[in-house]
């Protein structure tokens, strides 16, 4: 039970149920082809993933990274022929961190809230992509980077830079005081500006990350698919949103690990792949999804509302208290 | 004594009188650019103008009003938005085909129950377990799409002609009423007038104001919170199921891709008519005045020969800057407790 509820076990848990369940029932799961696929569709989301979980970390949300990462595939393969594989990449994570910077800025300088200001960044930047895209799709012909990233290998340069990528960020959350300060920015925003932290600049750096890491996360997505369209991102916003609370990040912030977050990515990713090959259709999957990450939620609910009685005093409340007087 | 209830016969209470002014002086702000705008058009545009025209338009945010005057409920409240307004759509709309066999009135009806189900779904988990309203409302909306295209096979469900229910429901966004007048502008007007209604003059309204500014305070007072925020979201399933059912009419089938950008068009709505996502403040005339505001630059757009994609960058930019230049004022004023 103590599993079940902790936030650090649940997933390696869930994994693990959900894999056996598999292997179990489901043709082809264990093969090594199969294997590669769930790890190369994993990889795609993973740096969104992490992107996202610094900024819920911090306590705010980016909902714009799914169209950001659908520009950053855009710009990859439209510069491509202009600038080269290294250089239209280069472009595409700078633009994404400088969308980052915008969202960034306008929630620290302006005070907007969060919600809105990525609710209307992630509008105007599909916008951006509808008109850059001109609606249609775009194809590589080109074909290099896509095979570097991608030979037939469990342990492609996609997959390592992803986990690399993963680990660095764990590593610099977890044992860093940069990481330290994020945790109690989100946990507590009054404690950390009194403890001498740059509130304002940690959140903005928590947001160019976020944009960044899409963007690149679209050009491994590009890469992957060979192409881009306007509508790539859509799928993205769900997975990444549910792997990262299903990992254990707290919605109000202050919480979170990129570890479990990227196991929680695998394990969705692996559940859809195995209901593909027990003859479910991408509906039955998306409902799936749907009900894991409810059922996480109102876990998580119900223990955080079980605690408040036990503590006897509705903490909620009390919170509103102490950020009223600020 | 619940706060709001009056004293029989009495005056209605002083203290709100204040916050009355305040919030009529940020619509009337909306109305000032519901006005500039209409001149501009005048000025851009010869077509603007026009008795078909200004029809027109007033017909295209007919549904986004609708949608809007519900969604503003769960504003007030404090809880941001509603994010599955879209897939409420869908759902009422693709029940109330489905339920045909029940005859005109009860499929509609039923379409309405299905939508306001999902309401106290998502009104029982943010209002008694307090989950984030945003991410709550986001699984809703993509779990119900998905149980949508699951139990239709993604296919699009068309209602049959040659019954009385179809040929009512399929006739019912056209549908006019005595003297030429569309059932939808009534409709329309119909949720606007009760949404004010219910938010101005009666005590769940002030309960609901009260809850957006300070649950705490509000708690104390007696108020079951948790129930004032549930009924929030049935208010807004409810309205969306409206909405739903009038826009799958239009739609002359269902699918569940319908209603998709109202959850975005709504809250744009509802923010630039006054009411700060913090909760607490504005009222849904001003809400009327932010649809007016959206529909009259879409349509100034369009005149003016900008693409649809172009103007949907223009709404994004629009929505940033409204909600700041509304911090910016309220910071000044020093009321900002948001």
């Amino acid at each position: 039970m103590r599993v079940l509820t902790s936030r650090r076990w649940r997933i390696w848990l869930l994994y693990a149920v959900v894999a056996s369940i598999l292997i179990a029932l489901a043709p082809n799961f264990a093969t090594r082809l199969n294997q590669i696929a769930i790890l190369k569709a994993t990889s795609t989301h993973l740096p969104s993933m992490i992107g996202f979980s610094l900024v819920l970390i911090v306590g705010q949300l980016d909902l714009s990274f799914a169209a950001v990462l659908t520009l950053g595939a855009m710009l990859c393969i439209g510069l491509q022929p202009a600038l080269g594989w290294a250089g239209s990449t280069a472009c595409a994570i700078a633009i994404g961190a400088s969308i980052g910077l915008a969202n960034g800025v306008l929630v620290v300088k302006a005070r907007i809230s969060s919600f809105i200001v990525t609710l209307g960044t992630m509008t105007m930047v599909q916008g951006v992509v509808n008109l850059y895209s001109k609606g249609g799709t775009l194809s590589l012909n080109d074909f290099t980077m896509a095979d570097w990233l991608d030979p037939m290998s469990l342990l492609a340069p996609r997959v390592m830079i992803c986990v690399a990528l993963v680990l660095v960020a764990e590593v610099v959350l977890q044992r860093t005081p940069l990481g330290r300060g994020l945790f109690l920015l989100g946990g507590n925003s009054r404690a950390a500006w009194f403890s001498g932290l740059n509130v304002d600049l940690t959140v903005i750096l928590a947001f160019v990350l976020s944009g960044a890491l899409s963007a690149a996360g679209g050009v491994l997505f590009a890469m992957s698919l060979s192409s881009a369209n306007p509508a790539m991102g859509t799928g993205s916003l769900m997975l990444v949103i549910a792997s990262v609370i299903i990992g254990g990040a707290s919605m109000n912030g202050g919480r979170g690990s990129i570890v479990q977050g990227a196991v929680a990515v695998l394990v969705l990713v692996t559940l859809t792949n195995g209901m593909s090959a027990m003859g479910a259709g991408f509906e039955v999957q998306l409902v799936a999804s749907g009900v894991v990450l409810a059922a996480t939620v109102l876990l998580d609910a119900a223990v955080e509302r079980r605690r408040d009685r036990r503590r006897g005093a509705r903490a909620y409340l009390l919170r509103e208290l102490e950020s009223a007087g600020a | 004594m619940t706060v709001g209830a009056e004293v029989p016969g009495a005056a209605p209470s002083l203290r709100f009188t204040r916050n009355r002014w305040r919030d009529g002086l940020a619509a009337s702000g909306v109305f000032a650019a519901v006005a500039a705008l209409f001149l501009l058009g005048m000025l851009l545009s010869p077509g603007f103008a026009t008795t078909t025209n200004q029809l027109n338009t007033l017909r295209a945010v007919a549904l986004l009003g609708i949608v809007a005057s519900g969604l503003a409920f769960v504003t007030f409240s404090g809880h941001y938005a509603d994010l599955s307004v879209p897939s409420i759509m869908a759902f009422a709309g693709t029940i109330a085909i489905s339920a045909q066999p029940l005859g005109p009135v009860l499929s509609l009806v039923a379409g309405l129950v299905a939508g306001t189900m999902l309401g106290v779904l998502n009104g029982v988990v943010i209002g008694y377990l307090r989950v984030n309203p945003i991410i709550w409302t986001l699984v809703t909306a993509s779990t119900l799409d998905g149980v949508m295209r699951w139990i239709y096979s993604g296919n699009q469900i068309y209602p049959d002609a040659t019954t009385a229910a179809g040929r009512i429901f399929l006739g019912l966004y056209d549908q006019q009423l005595v003297g030429g007048i569309p059932l939808l502008l009534v409709v329309f007007a119909a949720a606007v007038l009760l949404g004010h209604l219910l938010l101005t003059r009666t005590s769940y309204g002030a309960q609901v104001r009260l809850v957006g500014s300070s649950p705490e305070v509000a708690r104390f007072s007696g108020i079951d919170v948790p129930r004032v925020v549930l009924i929030t979201f049935m208010i807004s399933a409810l309205a969306a199921s409206i909405g739903g059912l009038l826009l799958t009419s239009l739609n002359k089938a269902g699918a569940p891709y319908l209603g998709k950008g109202y959850d975005f068009a709504a809250v744009t709505a509802v923010v630039i008519g006054g009411v700060t996502l913090a909760g607490g403040r504005g009222t849904i005339i001003g809400v009327l005045g932010g649809v007016l505001v959206i529909g009259l630059l879409s349509n100034i757009m369009s005149l003016i020969g900008i693409g649809t994609f172009a103007q949907v960058v223009v709404q994004g930019a629009v929505f940033i800057a409204v909600v700041g230049l509304q911090q910016w004022s309220l910071r000044r004023a020093g009321q900002d407790d948001a």
